[in-house]
């Protein structure tokens, strides 16, 4: 009898047991990445796919970009600035790097310093030329001293080039990056997986949530919608094409979130070339696409057209997406003015890397039959595309998505491979950069987006929208991109799977 | 000498390919001195010649130059990718020599009966349908319907011989039997010209037992051709392999040297080429002294 009773009571806590564990959310994600990093030090690549694993998620800035677009404190829990020359920042105490020292004033100092030293062949060094002095007060106390103001450098401060990583681990950012962020690089299995384990002694209490990231590389969409289904990642973000959204809506496993991105998709044209030279001619080729047309083709409906180069994420944005609009009999006046009544024929590079631009590039084409403008296209492959047409502006036409936000700039630059040139928007440009006064940049941002319709240097076709697919149940996600950064501090499962 | 010849040829092609290493690593936003600065450290700014010898003389002593992409030795990068690509090609060729020997084989023996044309009409139907795309016809088979195989990754062998072949098995019958199209072909017509010889006639003439005729007499001597287009298919898997390991996402030498091209990680590319033309020339060496195992009137002088 009491035999009977231990082993019933026995029986019974190994259901519990096995209750139990069965009940609780795991705690381990699989995401699907495209391309594998290059190499994870973002003081070195400005690849996105680096960003992508180590950005707020291994590594953190000063002050962050958060999942609205806006600039919070972060590794500094507040800054002071009274002149926008001198930036103070004071440091939240208690911040432990990943080998279990704390972030001091100093750490930043050396990061700041090395990114500025143009030995280090950081990717962005335009984003501290502005800084002139550096200034540790104490081991929680920094200040910037700028030699001119600067609009965008609390945002400088928050992106990718802009990480800490304590100085003794310089030497392995590489392959092994430390930082201050709510996971640690545990493994990194060359040509298949990035592994990610939660950091015990993140600075920001609760978080992360998920014990385990694995990041797993499938650069083919068709393989990694298979993989979906088949169970083999959890979620998809950036390997999936628009054409497998229906598809994926309709099954009932999964969740799909379409949201914003600051990559804007444009058809730039050559400004130094005939017959681009002539702004007639750039604002028929504007008149004669249907914006609405190459979304719906291209895209399968998904994205948003766009009239200038600022992003909807962005705070000054004004939806000027109609103040072009299609119309093919206008498009044909203009180019008859300019003195192309029969039209004229014209090359379009496209890099097939980026399935949209040849999508989107099939459907203009045809577009710009209809009012007398052949256009052949020619695919050329990513490397030769960023020396060709990137680096030498060797092209009449070429399609491509600018990903960076905040980036007017290369418009303002006559040797950007547009060659678009109009000192008025250089000065105006200018001007914005310097001015502090939120209500006067908007107007000058107002201004910028209003030129760069006159102007129309390129076609401004649509914002290229973030396609997230994930299994029912994990919460969490950024809905838009703001910056190019996969934030997984947050994301867990809600429910048992 | 073909190894010398094949270097230089890679060496000279991916430098005259437009695109430059330092430009893809900096990206879009960098700047015209830090540039020149990692030009230079990669020792790109030199002359080509200069570039040639230098990695020829590293070569030979094994040392097959740094990747840039990685920063790792290449050595050691092909070495971490061989134990995915070479059981995957390996397995592939088991795969083709077992379906297509038979087939085959069976083929030649109903010569113009239905079982010949129905071989035939699969064989053609294998040698048109690419590999990327029975690959996925079985990712979605076995992976997403039935559950079986894992949809594409590499679980390593660490965790025991199983798991590492599961995660091979799909990709290799993807590979293996689109090879095997061309090789029941082939071995099919390598018996048929053996079976008019008049030693099979002998053969049956003796009364031996078709079976025998066909296993003792015919494939043997009809081994030759088959062992000939087996040795030129193998180099067929490892190019092969390259398109199946990014469908599959496998972490191969293929996909290595895919990511290098793009990326324009030069002395990785150079060292995988050299590294499979070396193979393909040990493939074929390989071949040469089977043809002795199997015809002992072939000899070579030492």
């Amino acid at each position: 009898m009491r035999r009977a009773i231990i082993l019933s009571a026995l029986i019974v806590c190994m259901f519990a047991l096995v209750a139990s564990t069965a009940a609780q959310a795991p705690r381990a994600l699989v995401v699907q990445t495209v391309t594998e990093p290059p190499g994870l030090d973002l003081t070195a690549t400005p690849a996105s796919a680096t960003a992508g694993v180590v950005l707020y998620n291994v590594q953190e800035c000063l002050v962050k970009v958060d999942a609205h677009g806006k600039i919070v404190p972060w590794l500094a829990e507040r800054w002071h600035t009274s002149d926008n020359r001198n930036y103070t920042f004071f440091l939240k105490k208690g911040v432990r790097f990943h080998n279990g020292r704390e972030l001091k004033a100093a750490d930043v100092k050396f990061v700041v310093d090395r990114a500025m030293n143009p030995e280090t062949k950081h990717p962005y060094p335009g984003y501290y030329s502005a800084i002139g002095d550096i200034i540790v007060k104490d081991d929680y106390t920094i200040t910037f001293s700028l030699k001119s103001p600067t609009a965008n450098f609390l945002l400088n401060m928050a992106r990718q080039g802009s990480v800490i990583y304590p100085r003794e681990a310089v030497d392995t950012l590489k392959s092994a990056p430390i930082g201050t962020g709510p996971f640690t690089v545990s493994d990194w299995v060359r040509g298949d997986r990035i592994v990610l384990k939660r950091f015990p002694d993140y600075h920001v209490k609760g978080l992360p949530k998920l014990d385990q990231v694995t990041y797993r590389f499938i650069p083919d969409p068709n393989a990694t919608l298979a993989a979906l289904k088949a169970g083999d990642i959890d979620a998809s973000m950036f390997g999936l094409g628009p054409e497998h959204v229906a598809d994926l809506k309709k099954d009932g496993r999964f969740e799909v979130v379409v949201g914003e991105t600051t990559n804007d998709v444009i058809m730039a044209m050559n400004n130094s070339r005939k017959p681009f030279t002539d702004v007639r001619v750039r604002r028929a080729i504007t008149h004669a696409i249907n914006k609405q047309d190459v979304v719906k083709l291209a895209m399968f409906g998904l994205g948003r057209v766009i009239g200038s180069n600022v992003d909807p994420l962005n705070p000054y944005f004004v939806d000027l997406a109609n103040a072009m609009p299609y119309d093919p009999a206008r498009a044909k006046k203009l180019l008859a003015e300019a003195g192309y009544r029969d039209g004229f024929e014209a090359v379009l590079k496209v890099a097939p890397q980026y399935y949209y631009t040849v999508r989107a590039g099939e459907v203009i084409v045809d577009q710009l039959a209809k009012v007398g403008v052949k256009v052949k296209i020619e695919q050329i492959e990513w490397g030769q595309w960023l020396s060709r047409v990137w680096k030498e502006a060797d092209y009449d036409l070429t399609i491509i998505g600018h990903a960076e936000a905040w980036d007017l700039a290369n418009y303002a630059n006559p040797k950007y491979y547009f060659r678009y040139d109009n000192p008025k928007f250089q000065e105006l440009f200018k001007k914005s950069e310097v001015t502090l006064d939120d209500k006067a940049r908007r107007e000058q941002y107002v201004q910028l987006q209003k030129m760069q319709v006159e102007d129309a240097p390129v076609v401004f076709l649509f914002i290229h929208p973030r396609l997230l697919a994930a299994k029912k149940g994990i919460t969490g996600f950024w809905k838009d991109i703001p910056i190019p950064s996969n934030d997984l501090s947050e994301v867990s499962w809600s429910t048992p799977r | 000498m073909t190894l010398l010849f094949v270097s230089a040829l890679v060496f000279v092609v991916v430098r005259v390919l437009p695109g430059d290493p330092a430009e893809l690593i900096l990206g879009v936003e960098r700047n015209p001195e830090t540039l020149e600065r990692l030009r230079r450290s990669l020792g790109l700014d030199r002359p080509l010649a200069v570039q040639y010898v230098e990695w020829l003389v590293g070569a030979v002593r094994g040392d097959l130059g740094t990747s840039i992409q990685y920063d790792v030795p290449v050595g050691r990068l092909i070495v971490s990718r061989l134990p995915v690509t070479l059981p995957l090609t390996l397995l592939a060729a088991a795969f083709m020599i077992a379906a297509a020997v038979p087939l085959g084989v069976y083929a030649a023996t109903r010569y113009r009966r239905t079982a010949d044309y129905v071989a035939m009409v699969v064989s053609q139907l294998g040698i048109a349908v690419p590999s990327f795309w029975s690959g996925l016809l079985l990712i979605l088979l076995f992976s997403v319907q039935l559950g079986w195989f894992r949809s594409g990754g590499f679980e390593g062998w660490t965790s025991g011989v199983w798991p590492g072949v599961r995660s091979l098995l799909l990709p290799a019958l993807a590979l293996g039997l689109f090879q095997a199209a061309v090789l029941v072909r082939a071995t099919r017509s390598a018996v048929l010209d053996v079976m008019r010889e008049d030693f099979v006639r002998t053969a049956r003439a003796k009364g031996l037992s078709e079976r025998r005729v066909i296993a003792l007499h015919t494939l043997r001597n009809a081994l030759i051709p088959i062992i000939t287009v087996v040795g030129l298919q193998l180099g067929q898997l490892v190019a092969g392999s390259i398109v199946l390991e990014s469908v599959f996402a496998l972490p191969g030498l293929g996909r290595l040297a895919l990511g290098a091209i793009s990326a324009r990680d030069l002395p990785v590319v150079q060292g995988v080429t050299l590294f499979v033309a070396a193979s393909i020339v040990f493939i074929n060496f390989a071949v040469d002294l089977a043809y002795v195992l199997v015809d002992p009137r072939i000899g070579y002088e030492a």
